[in-house]
């Protein structure tokens, strides 16, 4: 009987075209997508200096801790800067001019001027934003200690790392592959397509279909798991194929720790597949509202997990809303990628799987409660 | 008895599909449920698959009480329900497979079967199609075949024949009467009349959720009153005609509808001869002529007041 019923759901679900488009042809053209727009950007950003302008006035000059700064970021081979003293109207004309990315006001705190938003302008945004934080810190403890301006000159020079780090875990440094981890979570999360037939196709009150199969001589959550195999079969190869164009096609490099990174899809194509399922049976409304519901909650986490703006995360964090942070399936998956590509230690990486594990055995378990019903008291 | 229901009571809310219903059905029987839409034809046949949970009375199917999980019992079940329910990604012979299989272990009696259905819907040049490229009659019949392919002891079929052309129905329905004398028992639910006339051998009219009627054809029939309908074509009759018409022996109602003038006679002989005398003697004009027996209709129409089909 498993057979029967897996092989028939393997045939049904194949052939339905809006399942396969969202589950299978949507993240690869997605991640084509990223690959076109953002490489050139990955690059850019590991590799070449940013030109900028300060306006030298007389704040500038009598600011010497802030100049500084920035003169520390703008020497030596592995500089941040190319650094311009110009007035305010030199500085304007070389920007129109697209001579240099943006420049510097110096002030409390100081402003920077850009003609667009980009991965550098946001660079030097945060430079100065770290230069304004750190200030802030330490200005009292300098009143008290003069000697700690080296030090803090060293620490602002060394804020190039954020862009220049080399992951422990020794992948090379690079942001574009979290956008293609965000991918991969977000692509798991929509197996959710496939759960949500599964558990559709068993409540006899939502289709005739899951009717007839209720009358048939199967044990009605026998009938459900075997389908769901299939299901996840499929969304399972659909991974892989997905996983092998990144890896081998658009050739970006998810460093050492290929079993981890398989066994990391693995996991979430099965919440993907459960949350689906969990919607289908909990949700007592309409097919377009759950179809509704499961882009719509993939595509939010997708985005709050940093899928169009990387800092995202970081921003929930420092928001001080771990509650989002957590209970957000594509956040953990791309993080746990993240912490296999970036760090030498799995405590972080444990720690997602483990929500995410939590998670998935939650909507196991709803889905369960539902549709395990015997009779109805309406169809 | 193959299927026993005892004072089953069935709400939605406030409303009472199911009043009190009882009835059961003996091997062999192709056991008609007559009723107006929304009677609570399709109300009763789930609760006796234990799909709905119902509030008060006994189902009891092959002499077991029925639940969900009489898996044997629902193994010699094969149900067509009203709504098709097939699935769109296979194609016809895929579907009636599948079906099949979920009753079904050994391959090649499968494959037997699965011929046999297509034969006995007559899907043969079909056998490809996906359902969605199928004809609305074409999909009913793809819903029977799915429904019996597995040679069932108990066949219900809620509605099968909506949408199915005279030809195709009527092969259906011989095709029923097969299985039935093939040995299976037969619940046969419909709002024709004649379909129901056709092939059961017993039928029960539900109103309402009500049993209001229960017997063969010839015995419910016989517990009306009426026992002649006889229609008259004309375009010149006085009502002091009508009156005296209405005054003729076994006259149970004359009504006028011009052109055509209802006659109803209670049960008795010469009915028509006195008919067509008083029409001769009075002089009046008129075109065609013709009585009828009573049909169901007009038992449900005696017993409720209200046509079975409006
Ligand atoms: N899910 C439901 N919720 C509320 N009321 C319902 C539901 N299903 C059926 N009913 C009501 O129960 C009554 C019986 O419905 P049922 O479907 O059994 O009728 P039926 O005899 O099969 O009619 P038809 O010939 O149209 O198929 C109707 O009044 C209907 O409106
Ligand atoms: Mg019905």
């Amino acid at each position: 009987m498993f057979v029967h019923i897996f092989a028939n759901r393997l045939r049904c679900l194949l052939r339905d075209r809006e399942t396969m488009f969202w589950t299978f042809m949507f993240p690869l053209a997605l991640a084509l997508f990223f690959y076109m727009s953002l490489s050139n950007v990955g690059k850019g950003e590991a590799f070449q200096e940013i030109d900028v302008a300060v306006v030298n006035d007389s704040w500038y000059q009598e600011n010497q801790f802030f100049r500084t700064a920035l003169e520390e970021a703008s020497r030596g081979d592995d500089r941040l800067f190319n650094l311009t003293l110009a007035t305010g109207e030199e500085a304007r004309k070389l920007l129109d001019d697209g001579k240099i990315k943006g420049y510097i006001i110096a002030g409390d705190p100081p402003q920077l001027i850009v003609n667009e938003s980009g991965i550098y302008q946001s660079i030097i945004k945060s430079f100065l934003d770290n230069y304004t934080q750190t200030f802030r810190a330490v200005e009292k403890v300098l009143e008290n200690d003069p000697r700690i301006y080296q030090e803090v000159f060293d620490s602002l020079g060394n804020r190039k790392n954020y862009v220049k780090e080399a992951p422990a875990a020794g992948g090379k440094p690079d942001n574009l592959v979290y956008y293609f981890y965000t991918l991969i979570a977000m692509a798991c999360m929509y197996g959710s397509f496939f759960g949500m037939r599964e558990a559709t196709d068993i409540q006899a009150d939502i289709t005739p279909l899951a009717a007839r199969i209720n009358i048939a001589p199967v044990h009605k959550l026998k009938a459900f798991l075997s389908s769901t195999c299939a299901a996840l079969l499929i969304h399972l190869s659909e991974m892989m194929i997905l996983l092998a164009f990144i890896r081998y096609v658009l050739n970006i490099d998810f460093g050492p720790r290929a079993g981890y990174v398989l066994l990391t899809t693995v996991i979430g194509s099965i919440t993907g597949v459960f949350f689906g399922a969990f919607v289908s049976a909990v949700v007592k409304k309409s097919e377009g509202i759950k179809v509704g519901i499961l882009i719509g909650v993939t595509m939010i986490g997708s985005c709050l997990a940093g899928m169009m703006y990387i800092d995202m995360k970081y921003i929930i964090l420092s928001k001080n809303l771990p509650f989002l942070y957590w209970t957000n399936p594509v956040n953990l998956l791309s993080d746990a990628f993240y912490c296999l590509y970036y760090f030498d230690n799995l405590n972080r990486y444990a720690l997602n799987i483990g929500a995410l594990s939590c998670i998935t055995v939650l909507f196991c378990a709803l889905t369960y409660l539902f549709i395990r019903r015997r009779k109805y008291a309406s169809l | 008895m193959v299927v026993k229901v005892s004072n089953l009571v069935k709400r939605y809310g406030d409303l009472i599909a199911l009043d009190h219903l009882s009835f059961s059905i003996k091997e062999g029987e192709i056991f008609g449920l007559l009723g107006p839409n929304g009677s609570g034809k399709t109300t009763a046949i789930n609760c006796i698959l234990a799909l709905l949970k119902y509030d008060k009375g006994e189902i009891e199917v092959f002499g077991e009480p029925m639940t969900p999980e009489s898996y044997h019992i629902k193994q010699d079940i094969g149900i067509v329900m009203q709504n098709v329910a097939v699935y769109n990604e296979l194609t016809v012979y895929e579907n009636i497979d599948y079906f099949c299989g979920l009753y079904i272990k050994d391959k090649a009696l499968k494959k037997k079967y699965v011929e046999e259905a297509i034969e006995f819907v007559d899907l043969g040049e079909y056998r490809n199609f996906r359902p969605k490229k199928l004809s609305g009659g074409l999909l009913r019949r793809l819903n029977i075949a799915c429904g019996i392919a597995h040679k069932p002891k108990l066949i219900i079929l809620d509605e099968p024949t909506v949408a199915v052309d005279p030809q195709s129905r009527n092969r259906i329905l011989e095709g029923i009467k097969e299985l039935n004398s093939n040995g299976a028992t037969v619940i046969y639910t419909s709002h024709y009349m004649e379909e129901v006339e056709q092939i059961c051998s017993r039928i029960m009219i539900i109103d309402k959720g009500k049993a209001i009627a229960t017997g063969t054809k010839e015995e419910l029939k016989a517990m009306i009153s009426l026992g002649e309908k006889i229609t008259v074509e004309s375009y010149d009759v006085s009502e002091q005609q009508l009156a005296r018409l209405r005054e003729l022996p076994n006259i149970v109602s004359v009504e006028y509808n011009e052109p055509l003038i209802v006659i109803k006679s209670s049960k008795g002989k010469n009915n028509l001869e006195n008919v067509l005398e008083f029409i001769k003697k009075e002089n009046i004009q008129f075109g065609k002529i013709y009585s009828e027996l009573p049909t169901l209709n007009d038992v449900f129409l005696e017993i409720t007041g209200k046509e079975l089909r409006d």
